[in-house]
């Protein structure tokens, strides 16, 4: 099948993301705490992946552990062949569920944010970020204040500010999980279409079932804490993506599969 | 029949109390004694002009000093204690209690100290200003979202970049609604000072007059004050609201524990 | 930090605080004239207390300072409530609320005394009138607090404005209202305070202001050592009651 020649020849070329047995402990009020038990993931370049999970079960410490912002006590996770002790924005660019915009900060000050911090001069955010807002979609409220914004255009902001230093990698934390379920759909197409575009590596975490099979290339299913991968499942639907799919036996099938197992695992 | 604007009702109790203000004390509803008439009391101070004028310059250099300390160290103590969760486990329950004490009763270990001038005020009204704002002041800090400081540290900010580029611009309406209060307050501390004990200012002629028994002098000086908070708390509004457009967006919502007087809203006048 | 340690560390700081205060003095490194050692401003409290003046001067504040609360909590609340209950009346009245909070209202002490001459009726008159806006404020924050979502769920089971009254708003409004008599007692106060100190022959306030004006700064030390502890014993302890009213509350 086609898919698994795609991900044999992803393997060959080196894992984009590698994370090797990753395990964390942290200290609780009663002891250590066991966030993550043996946690393995091969993620080949360009590919969209989405881990799906009960809550609690880790994969937002996960996803932390891949940008950097968080340490773990086993294991070995590299991003395109090196370890990530600490952020590294050029490497991988990390969207939150919050979008966490800058409310002082205008949409094109909040998307050149990163680019300010490396002391780029203001022709040369303005020419990277420019192309990002017609990216997002958001051509003519660069110079909009969040609180002008709605909930699903600050998301993009966020996309577009996580992009703007071109990271091969993309993480996103639950990024639609604060929208509507209308929003949310129109924002998955979006999301979708920009990735196409730019040719990411994406790993995003979403509770949606739904989401997760209508987005992703492969959906890792992870276990309540202290959490394991507990499935990984190829989506064999075609690309591009399109609503109509959703309503197909295949759709039907992969997300019921994603189902058992998070029922098995309680 | 619609019910009028608020506004317009407000500027209606207003001109209804100036008009009263002339007509009762006219009538002889009330002596003179106890309420002089307006216009009596706008001749009067017309009359002493420069007298007022002078006073309320002493008054108001006072009140810039003031301010000065309460803002000054009150924002940074307030930031300080307020931000290091160490501090403000350790130092905030005992500021609270101490809120408690009048500090007006310490007032007359200021003027034994440093004397019946302007010191002993600017000392004064300083200290009646640090408490609120730094109390004030440690209660916003905490409303910053710390999702902001993530958002930045992924994107590689450095620990000065974190301050400089997020936690101060965020900080902001907390800072500018602690100036407001402290101004407030420093108002409120140097006249309550100079009504006691002084040799100059605006307080101190409103009781000179008084012991005097000279009843339009004495209104004249409770104008001028009226109108010098009036006008402050009016512009540190304006200005406050201004500053800070995004106000309410990027905030934490307060937690349930309501808490209308000490934080937040008008400044606490106990004088 | 856990909580003995924080205790520890505060009663450390209490310690260095009170030691200060005691060797400052007496090793010359502030003048023992303005500021008298510790243990010579104890004494003189001591002495002071035993004395029938200083008996007298603190019934006289204290009941100034209850009969001042007593008249002005009623008030204050009945506005407060009706402000809160009467949108109308709040669009009008809440916006000169702010103002009113920012004029210094000691500035109105003459007129008390002009009318009232110096005495018991005025100090009392001055505070309940100082204490009232704070009351009448907090009053309204209070009934507003009231979720009006539990209103709804009340009146849609059919309760009656009284039951709504009793068994939504008291319960609801208990721990705001131990806060709201705290804060307005602390207001209260001050203004027997200042009014005491402005112009007064009786009370503790005055005797204080007399002490600072003749120098008297054991003394001075003493009155203020006094006021604080009472000040804050009594904050305590109304604190202690709020936090016993509110383990229901987040």
């Amino acid at each position: 099948m086609q898919y698994v020649a795609d991900m044999k020849a992803a393997q060959t070329a080196g894992a984009a993301i590698d994370i090797d047995r990753v395990s964390h402990v942290y200290a609780g009020p009663e002891g250590g705490v066991q966030a993550l038990s043996d946690v393995s993931m091969k993620v080949g370049a360009g590919r969209f992946i989405v881990i799906v999970g009960p809550s609690g079960c880790g994969k937002t410490s996960l996803l932390m552990m891949m940008a950097g912002l968080r340490d773990h006590t086993e294991g070995r996770i590299h991003v395109h062949g090196a370890p990530i002790p600490k952020p590294d924005p050029e490497r991988v660019g990390v969207i939150f569920q919050e979008a966490s915009l800058f409310p002082w900060l205008t949409t094109f000050d909040n998307i050149e944010f990163p680019l300010s911090l490396r002391g780029m001069s203001r022709e040369e955010r303005r020419r990277r970020s420019e192309p990002m807002l017609s990216l997002v979609g958001l051509t003519g409220f660069g110079e909009r204040y969040p609180h002008e914004l709605s909930g699903g255009m600050k998301q993009r902001v966020s996309i577009a500010r996580g992009l703007v230093q071109d990271p091969p990698v993309l993480l996103m934390d639950e990024p639609f999980a604060a929208l509507d379920e209308q929003t949310r759909m129109t924002m998955g197409h979006e999301l979708l279409r920009i990735w196409s575009t730019t040719n990411k590596t994406v790993v995003f975490i979403t509770h949606s079932l739904t989401e997760a099979v209508y987005l992703a290339d492969e959906v890792y299913v992870m276990s309540p804490r202290p959490g394991r991968m507990i499935d990984h499942i190829m989506v064999d639907l075609p690309r591009p993506r399109t609503y109509e799919m959703m309503a197909t036996d295949t759709f039907g099938r992969l997300r019921d599969r994603i189902w058992q197992q998070i029922r098995k695992s309680h | 029949m619609r019910r009028p604007d608020p506004k317009i009702v407000r500027w209606g109790i207003l001109i209804a109390l100036l008009v009263a203000w002339e007509l009762v004390p006219m009538t002889g509803l009330l002596p003179e004694l106890f309420l002089p008439r307006l216009s009596k009391t706008l001749t009067v101070l017309w009359i002493d002009l420069d007298k007022y004028w002078a006073a309320l310059l002493v008054t108001l250099y006072e009140v810039v000093l003031a301010m000065v300390i309460a803002c000054g160290l009150g924002i940074v103590a307030g930031a300080t204690i307020g931000g290091i969760a160490v501090l403000r486990d350790l130092l905030l329950p005992v500021f609270s209690s101490l809120y408690a004490v009048p500090i007006v009763i310490l007032y007359p270990i200021f003027t034994a100290w440093f004397g019946i001038g302007s010191q002993s005020k600017v000392m004064f009204a300083g200290i009646y200003g640090f408490f609120p704002v730094m109390l004030s002041t440690a209660a916003g800090i905490r409303t910053i979202d710390p999702q902001f400081l993530l958002a930045a540290r992924s994107m590689g900010a450095t620990v000065t970049q974190q301050i400089t580029k997020v936690i101060i611009p965020a900080s902001l309406p907390t800072v500018f609604g602690g100036l407001r209060l402290g101004g407030a307050l420093a108002i409120i501390g140097v006249i309550v000072a100079e009504m006691l004990t002084a040799s100059a200012g605006i307080g101190y002629l409103v009781t000179l007059n008084r012991t005097i028994l000279d009843s339009p002098r004495v209104f004249a000086g409770i104008l001028c004050i009226l109108v010098l908070s009036v006008a402050y708390d009016i512009i540190a509004r304006r200005l406050e609201r201004r500053m800070v457009v995004w106000q309410s967006a990027g905030r934490r919502q307060q937690q349930a524990s309501p808490r209308p007087i000490a934080q937040g809203a008008p400044a606490p006048a106990a004088a | 930090m856990k909580r003995w340690q924080i205790i520890l560390v505060r009663m450390a700081i209490l310690a260095l605080v009170l030691g200060a205060w005691e060797l400052a003095p007496r090793m010359g490194f502030v003048n023992p004239m303005l500021l008298p050692p510790l243990s010579e401003v104890l004494a003189m409290l001591k002495t002071q207390i035993a004395r029938p003046v200083v008996q007298e001067a603190i019934m006289i504040t204290a009941l100034e300072v209850i009969v001042a609360f007593i008249i002005a909590v009623p008030i204050g609340a009945a506005a407060g409530v009706a402000i809160a209950e009467f949108p109308y009346a709040g669009a009008i009245f809440k916006p000169m609320l702010f103002y009113v909070f920012s004029i210094p209202k000691s500035i109105f002490l003459p007129m008390f005394i002009l009318i009232f001459g110096i005495g018991f009726q005025q100090k009392v008159a001055y505070a309940a009138f100082t204490t009232a806006f704070v009351v009448l404020m907090s009053a309204t924050a209070a009934v507003e607090s009231v979720k009006s979502d539990y209103i709804l769920v009340a009146r849609s089971f059919g309760a009656t404005p009284l039951q709504i009254l009793r068994r939504v708003y008291v319960p609801s409004m208990m721990p705001v209202l131990l806060e709201t008599l705290r804060i307005s007692m602390i207001f209260n106060f001050t203004g027997v305070m200042i009014a005491e100190m402005y112009a007064s022959r009786t009370g503790i306030g005055h005797l204080i202001s007399n002490w600072g004006e003749n120098f008297q700064m054991p003394q001075l030390f003493a009155g203020v050592i006094m006021l604080a502890v009472v000040a804050i014993a009594f904050n305590e302890t109304v604190r202690f009651l709020e936090a016993r009213c509110s383990t229901w509350r987040t």
